[in-house]
């Protein structure tokens, strides 16, 4: 296993088009890391700039110790699976695993040894001789899986591997990915637009938009303190909540920001680098909000909302509400008694104050104070 | 669901309307290619009954050195078939791959070549050959080469716009994973691009052959000899100044259809896909 190191790595298509804008990024070795963002973020790019089928237009890549920026393709030591497997269809499963080791010369008995060995762990001996067309898509992604492990590379590569499986597959496939990583023990770096799957495989996560990374992190730290709004408003499913309003006060411990027709909250934040009447955006995730009286929380404010759909998702239940002032949608992740709301309730919302994120008029996030 | 049934039952009738307009000249071929000399000069193919004249199918080898013919069409259209694909492979895996200065009026180009009218250039292409021959002693006309290289010319573009539908179809990432696998570019295309586009390749193939071995007019103005005249001239030779033996040139044209039906019966599964992949995807 190797370590992967980028520096300021750029990448432009053509004048106006810098698809990459100065990625500075350290991968231990043996670390899972998951790059995650929107199309057109630069995450795929930046995939095949460490594979070798792209070549920055500026910056170096470091693979182990060694400058790789001139280094081919194959002889980087990485292998990639690919989001349409990319197994070649008039090879058996056996000569496409085989397939690289022979471009390389092993001997047969070697090749043959690597093969039922990648072949045993990823348990496709029984379809060696099968040619891909016969193949269902989750043996397809093994085969493709296997093809890399045969390779015994020191870094694997993986371009949204899952995103042609159906749900329940995937979830499979997830936990396989996460197994084999703890088996091999392998440096692997994941591109994904799948935040699930980001958030259960990754040692770190990197999110990235507009080509430029916004936060690199273990998904906790993601999760929990994002660094901006685009963080915080990308991870998370139903996302997060976000409500405008001005500063007017401002301490080391909390921040009292007041929201147009609806009041003053206090949040946990460090807000001193903040002024009185900046405009500053709260955000709380939906699981955070709570419905009815503010009870003994006295960090809690009350703001009154009506429900405008209630989705039943069996152990939970989403509110979709609108408050006066508020120019989106709240959204509620609710269980237990609250099953009983229907559409057209009228609600009471409570946000307690230490599960808010408060962000400047930049969209940076500010210190948060639990 | 009765107009639903008329429909259906007017389609059926308009398509097998189709097929039989489509096959009567080919049954009058072989129908003809059966009877006397005297009946098709006197238009009567129909009469005569069951008595079938399968010697004129043996008159056509003894009469006319029809296999002399028939060897120049193989040896001419092999080879056109051969250097048309391999050229026209090369040029549509470029055109469908990359992006380079002048691609976009190097495809244009290609399409206008198809839409000018070979009787325009004949008579230059005919003094060129001459001249080629002539002051340079590069000898053109009445030479396999000559007629090569002219089909080869003619065929070719459309051969590029078949096979690049094929190439675009297939994924850029097969090619990636080749490069990863330890394949130059080079070894991608032939050792991965090439065998999965079989289908396009026998299409492309079956269909420059079949041009080819149809071509008369360029045939006709660029060959004299019975050394290198192909199939359609040979066949033309059973018209004369004082007898049209249309029984013999009938059974010419049985026997040399026989290769054609071949060779689309064998790549029909291929060069049917071929031909929509290029449709779709062109």
């Amino acid at each position: 296993m190797s370590a992967v190191t980028l520096r300021n790595i750029r990448k432009d298509f053509g004048a106006d088009a810098r698809v990459i804008n100065g990625v500075d990024l350290s991968i231990e070795p043996g670390e899972f890391v998951v790059f995650v963002g929107p199309s057109g973020s630069g995450k795929s790019t930046l995939l095949r700039i460490i594979a070798g089928l792209e070549s920055q237009s500026d910056g170096d890549l470091y693979i182990g110790d060694a400058l790789a920026n001139e280094v081919p393709a194959s002889k980087r030591g990485i292998a990639m699976v690919f989001q349409s497997y990319a197994l070649y269809p008039h090879m058996t499963v056996y000569e496409n695993m085989a397939f690289a080791l022979r471009m390389a010369g092993s001997p047969k008995a070697e090749v043959l040894r690597r093969v039922e060995r990648s072949a045993a762990i990823l348990q496709i001996t029984h379809l060696l001789d099968r040619k891909p067309k016969t193949l269902s898509g989750g043996q397809r992604q093994r085969v493709a899986i296997g093809r890399a492990i045969v390779r015994e590379p020191q870094v694997f590569l993986f371009d949204e591997p899952l995103s042609n499986l159906d749900a329940a597959l995937r979830q499979d496939m997830r936990v396989e990915l996460s197994k084999l990583h703890q088996e091999l023990r392998a440096t692997m770096v994941y591109v994904t637009h799948d935040q699930v799957e980001a958030m259960t495989l990754a040692d770190r996560i990197v999110v990235f938009d507009g080509g430029v990374v916004q936060q690199v992190g273990t998904p906790t730290q993601l999760y929990e303190s994002p660094s901006n709004l685009f963080v915080a408003g990308f991870l998370g499913a139903p996302k997060m909540n976000f409500l405008q309003g001005t500063l007017s006060a401002a301490s080391a411990s909390s921040a009292e920001v007041a929201l147009p027709s609806v009041g003053t909250l206090r949040i946990g934040a460090d807000a001193r680098r903040g002024k009185v009447g900046d405009a500053v955006t709260i955000g709380i995730r939906p699981e955070h909000v709570q419905l009815g009286a503010a009870g003994d929380d006295d960090h809690a404010e009350l703001i009154d909302a009506h429900i405008d759909l209630v989705e039943y998702l069996g152990d939970h239940l989403l509110a979709h509400m609108s408050v006066r002032g508020v120019p989106h949608a709240l959204c509620a992740k609710l269980g237990g008694p609250a099953t009983a709301l229907r559409n057209g309730d009228d609600a009471r919302l409570h946000l307690p104050h230490a599960q808010c994120l408060l962000f400047d008029a930049n969209g940076v996030a500010y210190p948060r104070i639990r | 669901m009765t107009e639903h049934r008329l429909r259906s039952r007017a389609l059926d009738a308009l398509t097998w309307t189709i097929v039989v307009v489509s096959l009567l000249p080919i049954a009058w071929m072989l129908l003809s290619s059966l009877r006397n000399y005297s009946d098709i000069a006197a238009g009567e193919q129909l009469v005569g009954g069951l008595s079938l004249r399968w010697q004129n199918y043996r008159d056509i080898w003894v009469n006319v050195d029809f296999f002399n013919y028939f060897r120049n069409s193989l040896i001419v259209c092999g080879l056109t078939t051969l250097i048309s694909t391999a050229v026209a492979a090369c040029a549509a895996y470029a055109l469908a791959r990359f992006r380079f200065r002048g691609s976009n009026a190097f495809s244009l180009s290609i399409t206008v070549t198809q839409v000018i009218p070979g009787m325009l250039f004949f008579l230059p292409l005919y003094m060129l050959y001459r001249n080629l021959g002539q002051s340079f002693g590069l000898v053109m006309l009445d030479t396999y080469h000559g007629l090569v290289f002219l089909y080869v010319a003619l065929f070719t573009p459309a051969s590029i716009w078949i096979m690049r539908g094929f190439f675009v179809s297939i994924p850029r990432e097969l090619e990636d994973a080749a490069v990863m696998d330890g394949c130059s570019r080079l070894g991608a295309f032939v050792r991965i691009v090439l065998p999965i586009s079989a289908p396009g390749i026998i299409a492309t193939a079956t269909f420059v052959f079949l041009l080819a071995w149809d071509e008369l007019f360029f045939a006709w103005v660029l060959t004299s000899s019975a050394d290198v005249q192909t199939i359609p001239v040979g066949i033309r030779l059973f018209i004369s100044q004082f007898q049209h033996r249309y029984d013999l040139m009938m059974a010419a044209g049985a026997v040399s259809t026989l290769p054609v039906l071949a060779a689309f019966f064998a790549g029909q599964r291929y060069f049917v896909k071929g031909l929509a992949a290029g449709a779709v995807k062109g």
